[in-house]
């Protein structure tokens, strides 16, 4: 079968990955366990976790025997660097200023 | 996850004093970046900074002032972005300044980040789906019937 790689909007036009990817925003789980909250095959389950990796949307980490699935926060995770990134910046700025008023006499 | 940030400094200075470092543009780049700003609600001005390739930042930061309250209060937007003018972060700095018996405590909060690419997406992630697919549904209905009507 050929490679599935659907867009964002193809992928969330689904409700079965609407709804995988509503599980996986509280915790992360095996495939097994999602597998376990649908009527569908295991196959069918796995088809669709596939599509959301492709997508970018879920990553898969193997633990033991198990293929556990997490939501992935790239978006979330670039901006928190620049959140990061910039605190540091602040804080050395600030300090700068500070030693900058330290030294200036009182007036 | 933080999504804003915050610091608090104390100076053993008069808040006008204080006040001086945050909006004389000369004062402001002995600690901060060479800049062109001006104390006036609206203007747009730029901090520059040395790039960060790792965070596809060009080290030029767009701001327009927001607020002037002189000794009290400044706030401008913070924008930037790999370069081209191309803006992936959108924030917000207010400085807060409040007189003390001995000095000045000065306020900082960096806040109101958003980034410009793939964050409905991910926002709807983090603040609940259930909200996010009714959107998503009502989306993709309208774009179905755009089509048929079309």
């Amino acid at each position: 079968m050929a490679q599935q790689t659907l867009d964002a909007f193809q992928v969330v036009g689904d409700a079965s990955r609407r709804e995988i990817l509503q599980m996986l925003s509280k915790d992360s789980l095996t495939i097994n366990s999602i597998a376990d909250n649908f009527d569908m095959s295991r196959p069918a389950v796995s088809k669709h976790i596939k599509i959301l990796y492709n997508a970018g949307f879920i990553s898969i980490q193997d633990v033991g025997r198990e293929r556990y699935c997490t939501l992935k926060e790239d978006g979330f995770n670039k901006l928190q660097e620049w959140i990061n990134y910039f605190d540091k910046f602040w804080a050395s700025k600030l300090q700068k200023l500070e030693t900058i008023l330290n030294n200036k006499t009182k007036n | 996850m933080t999504k804003s940030i915050n610091h608090t400094f104390f100076f053993t200075h008069p808040p006008r004093v204080v006040w001086e470092y945050l909006t004389n543009a000369e004062l402001m780049a002995q600690w901060l970046m060479p800049n062109d700003f001006l104390p006036l609600v609206g203007y747009d001005f730029q901090f520059k900074v040395n790039p960060v390739p790792a965070l596809e930042f060009d080290g030029i930061v767009y701001c327009k002032v927001l607020e002037v309250k002189p000794f009290t209060k400044l706030s401008y937007s913070w924008k930037c972005g790999p370069g081209n003018m191309q803006i992936t972060v959108d924030s917000l700095v207010e400085w807060t300044l409040q007189e003390k018996e001995n000095g000045t405590e000065l306020r900082l909060n960096h806040s109101g980040f958003k980034e410009g690419i793939h964050v409905p997406l991910y926002t709807a992630m983090h603040d609940g789906w259930a909200k996010n697919i009714a959107k998503i549904n009502n989306l993709l209905n309208t774009a179905t019937h755009g089509t048929a009507n079309a």
